[in-house]
């Protein structure tokens, strides 16, 4: 999937449509919109960056998952066995894109399929379907005439945490650092939620 | 371009994983890993001071980790589901060698255990030294659990399984000194004095060897710390959060000064170093600061915003 951010409104319907489409519980999101504010007044600007699981070809989380509940499709999406899926939660902790989570009401993991049961069917996942601008761009990046393949070869492009050596298969046009990256000055900010966070 | 001039003004974020469940476990294999380890030594080397430890240290091993894994089928979202673990199994994941090596260690340690108290000290040796491997990889692959979590900087170094083992070691002996000081006040009745004088010499022995280890466990985090600051910009980041961010109070404090140099100090000092009860204190100091090293290792690890 490419995401071109120059063309993204940041309207949060792709979060609405996943939503929707994947009957997402409350509180969980396979898809979101991060938005960052950069500068200080007057020279502030928003950035912001459609979020979903990258469907990585090394997969972390796949390498991880003890019981192969956690596997790749041949065509590349990762999906997770939602009969197998023992909840043991080390895939959400070994992903470095935090787009796994525990669907409260059925208790197992689940994230972002790129809609497989509409790939399956011929159609465009829900997030891409809905995109008002167009934005979002799925289709096969081994088939060289498809529009993916095309907007892939004539335009810059970035992955989240490249580092990670997990080969995302989510590309970015014109995404802004501070949108990716997950370091920022909110260590203390964030160790106080940390407590609320557990769930004990 | 400065951190301070961005504000996350929206993002989602998931809950943490893994809670102290996980923590817990980690603290329990440690103790009977560390346990296992005194006993089959005491064993080993054959001398007579040395029963009572190596029959106490029989028995905690296998006990203590037939609690250890109640905790990870607690921490399990479908705890009924955990059999998934021995009939799909995966190779390439540090829990699969994990839910073997758990049902192989308390087997081989019931198996040893029997053999040391019925006073069979050949078998007992053999199934000890068949046993130490087991008892050190049961906790050396929790250490893989974290480290191979690539997304944690926190948990992702190569230091991660010796620590936990090094850790182990510590909380092992530490609980093996209060239960003989235990055993050696009160239900001891029937040695004589000449006795008595010898296990207290050997509890005082044990406090002393646990002194050392602790002093190669402050190396192993000092190299991991070090590391860590030098490193990239997530791990700097790990690195502060526990130095000096939310966790600094549990991890400077308790884990560092209160669990291992008040510890060292009380069991090494001149005026303290024969006195059981400031090798008790020191025991007692070094399990709470190995608590918090688990406690800070999971819940700080998952704490840095990966979104």
């Amino acid at each position: 999937m490419v995401i071109d951010i120059r063309r993204c409104i940041a309207c949060h319907a792709c979060t609405v449509a996943c939503k929707a489409e994947m009957a997402v519980p409350l509180e969980v999101n396979a898809t979101w919109m991060k938005i960052v504010e950069k500068g200080a007044f007057p020279d502030v600007r928003r950035f912001w960056l459609p979020r979903l699981c990258n469907n990585c070809t090394d997969a972390i989380c796949a390498r991880n998952c003890p019981t192969k509940a956690t596997y790749k499709r041949e065509d590349g999406i990762v999906m997770v066995d939602q009969h197998r899926c023992i909840g043991c939660k080390y895939c959400i902790a070994s992903c470095p894109y935090d787009v796994r989570y525990i669907n409260p009401l059925k208790n197992i993991v689940q994230k972002c399929y790129f809609c497989s049961h509409r790939v399956d069917a011929g159609l465009l996942p829900a997030c891409v379907e809905t995109c008002p601008t167009r934005a979002m761009v799925f289709g096969d990046t081994n088939d060289s005439k498809s529009e993916i393949s095309q907007l892939l070869a004539s335009n810059a492009t970035v992955v989240l945490k490249k580092e990670m050596q997990t080969d995302p298969q989510v590309f970015y046009i014109s995404a802004d650092e501070a949108a990716m990256s997950s370091i920022e000055e909110r260590i203390n900010y964030y160790t106080e939620t940390a407590f609320i966070k557990l769930r004990i | 371009m400065e951190h301070g001039d961005v504000n996350v003004v929206y993002s989602v974020e998931h809950q943490l994983p893994l809670i102290m469940y996980i923590g817990q476990y980690f603290f329990f294999t440690g103790l009977s890993a560390g346990s296992f380890v005194i006993s089959v030594i005491a064993t080993l080397l054959g001398r007579k001071e040395f029963k009572p430890i190596g029959k106490i240290t029989a028995i905690l091993a296998p006990a203590l980790l037939i609690i250890a894994p109640l905790n990870l089928i607690l921490d399990l979202e479908q705890p009924l589901r955990f059999w998934h673990l021995f009939l799909y199994y995966n190779w390439a994941s540090p829990i699969t060698y994990g839910s073997f090596l758990l049902t192989a260690y308390p087997i081989m340690g019931i198996i040893y255990a029997v053999m040391v108290f019925t006073n069979r000290q050949k078998a007992a040796k053999v199934f000890g030294i068949l046993g130490i491997p087991l008892a050190i990889s049961v906790h050396g692959y929790t250490g893989f659990i974290l480290a191979l979590a690539k997304a944690r900087s926190l948990w992702n170094t190569a230091a991660m399984p010796t620590i936990f083992i090094v850790s182990a070691m510590i909380s092992g002996i530490g609980l093996v000194v209060i239960i003989s000081a235990i055993r050696y006040r009160w239900f001891d009745k029937k040695a004589n004095a000449e006795q008595k004088e010898q296990d207290k010499k050997v509890i005082l022995q044990l406090a002393q060897i646990m002194a050392y280890v602790i002093m190669m466990d402050l190396f192993l985090v000092l190299s991991d710390i070090l590391v860590l600051l030098t490193a990239h910009s997530d791990a700097y980041e790990a690195g502060l959060l526990i130095l000096s961010g939310n966790f600094a109070f549990l991890f400077v404090g308790v884990e560092i000064i209160l669990g291992s140099f008040l510890p060292i100090l009380l069991v090494l000092g001149p005026k303290s170093r024969k006195s059981l009860t400031a090798a008790v204190v020191a025991s007692i100091l070094v399990n709470i600061g190995v608590y918090a090293m688990r406690f800070v290792m999971v819940i700080g690890g998952q704490t840095p915003p990966l979104s």
